[in-house]
């Protein structure tokens, strides 16, 4: 064998060797890749879904999602994340882990804010734009029926035994409740100015209402139709988010850029953590030290270190952010 | 770079809207009308870019190669007219006028379990292609504000209200906005009604509606510059447009005018419609040589256009020159 010819095997045997391991560590890195958990941010501005890698903190993809979509949820079995396109008339089901598209839904009207009964049963489709509130059956998505809701139904939260679901209504300044057994209207009452988010407490007993127009969380007591606190917030209390501990619920204030903490025994306001840009939906992670806000005038998504109320980052996304999760999030309680 | 343009735009949008709008919105007790505000500061700030570019850059254009010298007190009315409808005061009006309607319409068709056709539910594959649908949209509202535009010119009535646009003898890019109110009504109205029959998302209303405005502009400048014989059939230059306005051409015929096309050419070509000719005629309404008059300030045009309205609706009138 002629020398030459050796060391061109040697280096071969090198180079082979080199490119097992090089090989190794791409499909290393491209399993972690492929594992990275991402933060799901709807960008209802543009039609368009960020992927945020959590570990990094930065925009790793957007991808087109459909027209409008402004909110988001787990499915009940925790397989889908489903994303509401209001204007596009379908809700989409994302990858929960990573965001990608797995199918979509057509023809469900305007879909603005969903939610599921607690039973599973009935899935609650609010449309803001055109006074609506669909009613569908949980398994299987087919519509129960359509109510008109004037003016402007907004959020949409459920009670322990699942016999009602409670919708604000933003511009005629009212709670609704509605049975879902029979899905009519059980009864309306007056709140504060443009009621958004709403918020059930983990002992049944109230409905908490952020008053986008003012600058309160109204308690209602659900059962007499009462109006029992008004627990005084930032600016344009907007939307809440439980963070696992079953005692305190957060609430994000879009016009003073604060979210508030109330712990949900005292009813009281118990923590203000400033949090720039138009603070809207919320997300915690599940060790409870992250707070990720979407800051809906600011096209970013803002993350808070909880224990020194710090802003570690604010992300880049699409215009006006709207629906944020994460797979590891902390409980909805 | 378009995304730098835009993140940047986007923090001057905030800052604006956050350090004054919000809080006097919230102070006035209107703070849950606060995603609407937030639109329609945009659209009121991508307004002012937009009027601010249009008079640097066109106004050196036209500087540089005029048609003809021109006189700027006959231009007053038409920047104030331009500077309303930029700035989003005549856009929110129709908004807020036409969108409980077009809402009200919608609402109505959900009840009727009838959910508007959009151009995805034909191509799925255009969820993923939000350009090609926003191509689609665009080209779809050209065709109509092609028709509509046939509309102005073919009824009396009509023509009662349009004649208004067509009275600046000295064509330019401030002229583009002249119109009547009650006209801008009409035209907004079936945009916003076809908007929704072909599923339009606001967002994208949106654009369509700068990019029309940008060449719309363009189209109206004081500009002796035609596109070439390929780019005249692709986009409405300021020579096939001042044709549209030219005294014995734009005013004249079977079809009571020529080059209609607000945007894309092919319209006028395809119905027989297209006036190629390089020139560049004096523009206005042939009666105005008879010394008509369509009123100098606003209000004396607005108030005309109504007059000559009912009097074009009385039998055997016919107001058209």
């Amino acid at each position: 064998m002629l020398p030459c010819a050796r060391f061109f095997i040697d280096e071969c045997g090198v180079l082979v060797a080199f490119r097992g391991v090089i090989l190794g560590l791409i499909s290393a890195v491209a399993a972690s890749v492929a594992h990275a958990e991402v933060a799901i941010v709807l960008n209802s501005g543009d039609g368009t879904v960020s992927l945020i890698d959590k570990a990094t903190m930065t925009e790793t993809k957007r991808i087109p999602v459909g027209k409008e979509p402004h909110h988001l949820m787990a499915t009940p079995d925790d397989k889908f994340l489903i994303v509401a396109n209001a204007a596009s008339n379908d809700l989409v089901f994302l990858d929960r882990v990573t965001g990608e598209i797995q199918r979509r839904l057509d023809k469900i009207s305007d879909p603005y804010q969903l939610g599921f009964s607690p039973d599973r049963k009935y899935f609650v489709s609010v449309s803001l734009r055109l006074d609506r509130v669909d009613f569908y059956n949980g398994a299987d998505f087919s519509l129960l029926k359509r109510l008109a809701a004037p003016k402007a139904p907004s959020h949409v939260a459920f009670n322990a035994d699942s016999s009602l679901a409670f919708v604000t209504l933003q511009d005629s300044n009212e709670l609704a409740a509605f049975e879902l057994k029979t899905q009519t209207l059980k009864w309306k009452m007056p709140v504060g100015q443009m009621p958004a988010g709403v918020w059930v407490t983990p002992d049944d007993k109230y409905v908490l209402v952020g008053m986008t127009g003012e600058d309160y969380v109204e308690v209602i007591d659900w059962r007499t139709q009462k109006s029992v606190k008004k627990i005084t917030t930032g600016k344009g209390a907007h939307n809440f988010l439980a963070v696992g501990d079953g005692k305190r619920v957060y609430v994000s204030n879009r016009v003073s850029n604060t979210v508030n903490v109330i712990d949900q025994d005292t009813l009281a306001v118990v923590d203000t953590i400033p949090v720039p840009g138009g603070p809207d939906c919320m997300e915690a992670t599940k060790d409870g030290k992250q707070l990720w806000v979407t800051s809906r005038w600011a096209r970013k998504v803002t993350v808070v270190d909880l224990a020194t109320k710090k802003i570690i980052k604010q992300i880049p996304v699409g215009k006006s952010p709207h629906g944020i999760y994460f797979a590891s999030h902390a409980a909805r309680k | 770079m378009f995304e730098f343009i835009s993140q940047l735009f986007a923090q001057f949008h905030a800052h604006v809207f956050e350090g004054t709008v919000l809080p006097l919105l919230h102070q006035a007790g209107f703070g849950g009308y606060a995603e609407q505000a937030f639109d329609a500061t945009e659209l009121f700030l991508i307004g002012a870019i937009e009027v601010t570019l249009l008079a640097l850059i066109l106004g050196a254009l036209e500087k540089w190669r005029p048609v003809e010298p021109q006189d700027e007190e006959a231009k007053r009315v038409d920047v104030l007219y331009t500077l309303l409808n930029r700035l989003g005061l005549l856009p929110l009006m129709m908004f807020f006028l036409l969108m409980p309607l077009v809402d009200g319409l919608d609402g109505w068709l959900r009840m009727h379990d009838i959910i508007p056709a959009k151009i995805e539910d034909v191509f799925p594959a255009l969820h993923q292609w939000p350009v090609v649908s926003f191509l689609f949209y665009l080209v779809v509202l050209d065709f109509v504000a092609y028709w509509l535009h046939r509309g102005q010119h073919r009824f009396d009535w009509w023509w009662a209200l349009h004649a208004l646009h067509h009275s600046q003898r000295q064509m330019g890019f401030w002229a583009d906005d002249r119109n009547h109110l009650l006209d801008d009504l009409i035209v907004d109205g079936v945009f916003a009604l076809v908007a929704l029959a072909i599923g339009v998302p606001p967002a994208q209303f949106i654009t369509i509606l700068v990019a029309g405005r940008v060449v719309e502009s363009l189209s109206h400048a004081n500009l002796k510059w035609h596109f070439g014989r390929i780019g005249e059939r692709i986009m409405v230059s300021p020579r096939y447009h001042r044709m549209h306005h030219a005294i014995g051409f734009g005013h004249e015929g079977r079809a009571r005018g020529c080059n209609f096309a607000v945007l894309f050419p092919v319209w006028d070509h395809l119905f027989g419609t297209a006036n190629s000719m390089i020139e560049y005629p004096k523009t206005g309404i042939r009666d105005q040589l008879e010394g008509r008059a369509y009123g100098e300030g606003f209000w004396e045009q607005q108030g005309l256009g109504l007059v000559r309205l009912i009097q074009s609706l009385r039998p055997g009138k016919r107001m058209h020159p």
